[in-house]
């Protein structure tokens, strides 16, 4: 009866082992000179395509005016439930607007679905990645930190527009 | 019974039945925006069209008569051809106005457009332009471009409010409804327009924008506003009621509910509470615990001579509360002055749904033995006079119906008020216990009619934990956490009515045995006849008729 | 008067060899970390100092500052004492090696080495198994169930790799007719090196030496993912400190005894220094040169494995231990044996 050869049966210089060690050795130490790729970030820092899904915040537009007209479907879709949104009319012709509009960047996943479900493209991710706190309060960002100017959001809303 | 074929299912019917009531009466839905069970038909929308063998033409179910041996197909190639073009027309001038508009989530056209629709469409020309915030009355918005022109809303003025406010001018795509000349919606029932509307374009001028509705939870609950009862929802988010709609009871207010009940009867759930248990001292309130002002309580009522002790409970509590304080009064303390006003607004009441009773208990509270009520003079006399020395009150705001008490309450040994408000009576309570309003607690009323309703609770007490006590959740309340904004809605600390007696009657030595509120209507069934054989179960959603009956004029709708 | 001086002298040797020893083990560390980067496409740390060089010195002030905790269930003072026992018997070892040849200084003769005794290696063996004990007992007094593995494992391992390394070094032994270091050293002299002689005996042994060092791929006794970090699980602060630092201070101990045993010691390789008429504190520098030159290559060596090979299964460590090392350092004895019957007799 012949016993059939397995892809992992090893040959009999491979079980003494020792080559096999040469070789690994061997390549670490080729590794070892090749150029980094490290980004050493404070002083150099990472500009995101613009796939890129960073903070997410929210459009003032050409008019300096609030895109969102607080539907409130971001916050319904967001799975994290990280976006409170208090409605409240306006005398504009859009009657509707966010009072109130937080996120909690603590929940926040950075999935872009509110992004996705935005029917006035008002909500967008952005590239900003630099997100501290000191505490959980400072993690909930009123409309103060999300609105941005369209102007600085350009890159991703031709992204959203050439696949949407 | 006659019967007819749909979709091919055997179905009976009563002869006078459109085809569309024999099919929905047997779960085969047919969609409709303009037909509704209680308005008269109009079939303009043509959304239920069906076909029936032997007819040339498709038909609007809702306004052909059924037939023995009809043979009706609602799912046929035709019909879902047809249901589509119907759709695609109705929605030619329908702005896409979802994310603004306040039915989003329970429009029934976004529903039809999902489920009859064909997802595009055809036309690229500019939609026409309407009038989007026509203040139509005091309560009801208008949005024009919104309107598919089903005339739900002039019908229902017509004949339910029996006030005829509003009417269709113009035709075509230029049709728009408008107030007569001189006139606005403000029949008492005007907001049910908003309910029966297939799509935002009337909207309740005093929710409109606050919420999402599916942020919101709901609970089944009664309307506070009179006697009549009417079954409502109780639209909760963040621990604050946000709006009440009705709740279809035939028994008690079929579809509808008066704009009184809606608007004025819940905003004191929100606002001015009494947050926290008081004791006079010095001539002001100061905060207290519970342990202490029991104890207050429980050492005053020692003081004064049972005799001279008035009770006075309220046809604004529950049936539970009453029969606490009804059953510590006479077996704790040992006095018979027990009584509770009663509020007749001969002005409120109407022959449609208002009763002139303007509280939603007094039948409850009758039934329990609440003596032949005082009226004003009488305990007025009973402090002028000093029989009464010392007054026990519940849940009822007399001052402000009555000021002249308050002259009078200086004089008395002492108040002792549950409130959940912080009224003028409550300020002149020696001892003032934080009350649960209605929309907090369990219990039952009874109505005029002697139909006894469920109270549930839609608001959180600082006892409560929503999810663990079975209170209906949002998905915020169910996914929140106390870090969350959206999830601090206060919680307050009060307590039911019978839960704050239990605890005196602890304190002088009578051990009230009750876990909740069931344990107490069980009592009630137990010792009270007319309440024979009830339970809460039996009691459900849409309440449970007393025994015995009064003859009274029944509802018109 | 001659005792004093040979007591100064050894005084100043040993402090000599401490600070040494202590810088070394810390830019050890630095290396450590460095080369784990550079194997890994990294940079390492690089904060603080010139490329990071003053990290060691950061690390050892963390530590410093680290609250010192200690576990209800453990002994306490046995698990005082562990760390200590590492710290001792890592530095004392080296006491015996030879880092150069003798030197004349004032007149007087130094030999380059702490104590020359003439059971030097003997004294190596008997050390490092002393150290078996500072882990056990560490894992033990510890009261933690991972600690206790991780020192049991531990007593297993090197109890069992003892054994193939002794056998290894009595090859060594036989050749060289003596337990003196310096004797080793000399015997092999510019060329004849036990690695070459011998090269079985110098696999088995370098292979239980990266067993009783506990490196990679022999740190069972710590292995992270199973037994958290071992018999120094419940250790924080300087007692951590104590045994990190005994971790690769007996590393150091453990490349200098293959230098001393198998490439030479401090012989240059293939120059016979005495014949080239340098001044002789000039080739005693060299010496010393070599033989440093000689360790840091095989720091190097453990530090550049621990990166490329993963770790033993405790399994295939035991097997490879007895059925592998064990019989291949008796073979290599038979080797010896038969050299020595052949060119000697």
């Amino acid at each position: 009866m012949s016993v059939k050869k397995r892809a992992k049966d090893l040959t009999l210089l491979e079980r003494i082992y020792i080559p096999e060690i040469i070789k690994g050795l061997a390549l670490t130490l080729k590794t070892m000179f090749r150029p980094k790729y490290t980004m050493e970030y404070p002083e150099e820092k990472f500009v995101p395509p613009p796939s890129y899904r960073g903070r997410p915040v929210l459009v003032l537009d050409e008019n300096n005016e609030e895109r969102c007209v607080a539907c409130g479907l971001c916050s319904r879709v967001c799975p994290s439930l990280a976006i409170d949104i208090q409605a409240s009319e306006t005398e504009r012709e859009k009657e509707r607007y966010p009072e109130r509009f937080e996120i909690n960047m603590l929940r926040c996943i950075f999935c872009g679905l509110c992004e996705e479900v935005c029917p006035e493209e008002a909500i967008v991710m952005s590239k900003d990645y630099e997100m501290a706190f000191s505490n959980r309060e400072n993690a909930i960002f009123g409309k103060d930190k999300l609105l941005v100017p369209v102007s600085q959001l350009k890159d991703r809303i031709e992204f959203l527009r050439s696949y949407k | 019974m006659p019967k007819l074929i749909i979709d091919s299912k055997e179905v009976s019917f009563e002869q006078g039945q459109t085809v569309l009531e024999a099919a929905r009466e047997n779960g085969i839905k047919i969609p409709h925006f303009c037909w509704h069970p209680k308005l008269s038909i109009s079939g303009n929308c043509r959304i239920c069209l069906v076909e029936i063998e032997k007819l040339p033409k498709l038909v609007i179910s809702c306004s052909t008569l059924a037939a023995e041996g009809m043979i009706v197909h609602t799912r046929s190639e035709k019909v879902i051809n047809a249901r589509n073009a119907v759709m695609e027309f109705i929605l030619i001038n329908h702005p896409l106005d979802c994310p603004i508009c306040d039915e989003a989530g329970e429009c029934k056209l976004q529903d039809y457009a999902y489920k009859h629709g064909t997802g595009e469409s055809r036309f690229v020309e500019e939609k026409n332009h309407k009038d989007k915030r026509v203040e139509l009355g005091p309560h009801v918005m208008f949005d024009a471009e919104r309107c598919i022109s089903c005339s739900r809303c002039i019908r229902f003025c017509d004949e339910i409010a029996k006030e005829a406010q509003l009417t269709f001018i113009k035709r075509g795509d230029r049709v728009t409804i408008v107030t007569y000349p001189g006139q606005q919606l403000d029949n008492p029932y005007s907001m049910n327009v908003v309910d029966i509307c297939p799509v935002g374009a009337l909207t309740s001028r005093d929710f409109r924008f606050k919420a999402r509705v599916w942020e919101m939870s709901s609970t089944a609950s009664v309307c506070q506003g009179c006697s009549r009862g009417c079954n409502i929802d109780i639209w909760v988010r963040n621990n604050e009621i946000l709006r009440l709609t009705p709740r279809k009871n035939e028994e008690v207010n079929s579809y509808w509910m008066c704009d009184h009940g809606r608007l004025n009867t819940f905003k004191f759930v929100n606002e001015n509470r009494v947050g926290m248990p008081y004791i006079k001292s010095g001539g002001e309130l100061i905060q207290s615990t519970w342990d202490a002002a029991v104890n207050k309580a429980a050492s005053l009522l020692k003081t004064v001579n049972k005799d001279k002790t008035a009770f006075i409970g309220s046809a604004s509590a529950s049936c539970e509360d009453n029969y606490i304080l009804m059953k510590f009064a006479r077996s704790v303390i040992g006095t018979k002055n027990i009584s509770y006003y009663k509020y007749i607004d001969e002005n409120f009441g109407d022959d449609i749904l208002r009763r002139s009773d303007v509280t939603p208990n007094s039948t409850g509270a009758d039934l329990l033995g609440m003596n032949g009520y005082l009226n004003y003079s009488n305990l007025s006399d009973g402090i002028n006079n000093g029989s009464i020395k010392a007054v026990y009150l519940m849940d009822d705001n007399i001052v402000d119906k009555d000021p002249s008490l308050e002259a009078l309450f200086s004089k008395l040994d002492f108040l002792i008020v549950h409130s959940s408000n912080m009224t003028k009576t409550a300020g002149m309570a020696d001892v003032l216990f934080p009350s649960a309003a209605f929309a907090e607690i369990n219990g039952t009323l009874v109505n005029f009619n002697k139909r006894v309703q469920r109270l549930r609770p839609a608001v959180a007490l600082k006892e409560a934990d929503r999810s663990l006590d079975g209170m209906n959740v949002s998905r915020l309340d169910k996914f929140g956490t106390g870090y969350d904004r959206w999830a601090q809605g206060r919680k307050r600390d009060a307590l039911s009515g019978w839960k704050i007696i239990s605890m005196i009657a602890a304190q002088l030595n009578n051990k009230f045995k009750y876990d909740t509120a069931e344990d107490v209507f069980n009592e009630i069934v137990r010792s009270i006849p007319e309440f024979a054989g009830l339970d809460y179960e039996l009691i459900g959603k849409n309440g449970s008729d007393l025994k015995v009956k009064i003859a009274q004029p029944t509802l018109k709708a | 008067m001659d005792i004093w001086i040979t007591i100064g002298f050894t005084l100043i040797k040993m402090l000599v060899i401490i600070v040494i020893m202590f810088l070394s083990v810390a830019y050890l560390v630095y290396f450590e970390r460095k080369i784990s980067a550079w194997v890994q496409d990294r940079l390492g740390p690089n904060r603080v100092g010139w490329k990071g060089a003053l990290q060691p010195f950061a690390d050892v002030f963390k530590l410093v500052l680290k609250e010192d905790i200690v576990p209800d269930a453990a002994n306490k003072p046995i698990h005082t004492i562990a760390p200590v026992i590492a710290l001792f018997i890592a530095f004392s070892t080296y006491a015996v090696i030879p880092f150069g040849p003798s030197l004349e200084i004032f007149g007087y003769t130094v030999s380059l080495v702490v104590a020359d005794v003439n059971i030097g290696i003997l004294y190596v063996l008997a050390l490092t198994s002393i150290g078996v004990y500072a882990i056990t007992l560490a894992g033990w007094s510890s009261g933690s169930k991972y600690s206790l593995l991780g020192g049991i494992r531990s007593s297993a391992q090197m109890i069992s790799y003892e054994v193939s390394m002794g056998f290894s070094v009595a090859g060594v032994l036989l050749l060289s007719e003596s337990l003196r270091p310096i004797a080793i050293v000399e015997t092999q002299g510019a060329w004849l090196w036990n690695a070459w002689i011998q090269p079985i005996g110098f696999i088995t042994f370098l292979v239980s030496a990266f067993a009783e060092t506990n490196r990679l791929p022999f740190d069972l006794p710590e292995a992270e993912p199973e037994l958290v970090g071992g018999f120094h699980t419940e250790y924080s602060s300087l007692k951590f400190a104590a045994f990190f630092l005994a971790e690769y201070a007996n590393m150091l101990i453990a490349s200098a005894l293959i230098v001393t045993l198998y490439f030479g010691g401090y012989n240059i390789p293939f120059i016979d220094i005495n014949s080239i008429g340098l001044a002789p504190w000039l080739a005693v520098a060299a010496q010393v040169a070599a033989f440093v030159g000689k360790v840091v290559f095989m720091l190097f060596f453990f530090l550049w494995v621990r990166w490329t090979i993963p770790r033993f299964r405790y399994d295939q460590l035991m097997n490879l231990g007895w059925k592998v090392m064990f019989p291949l350092s008796l073979l290599n004895l038979l080797w010896v044996a038969a050299l020595i019957m052949i060119f000697k007799m």
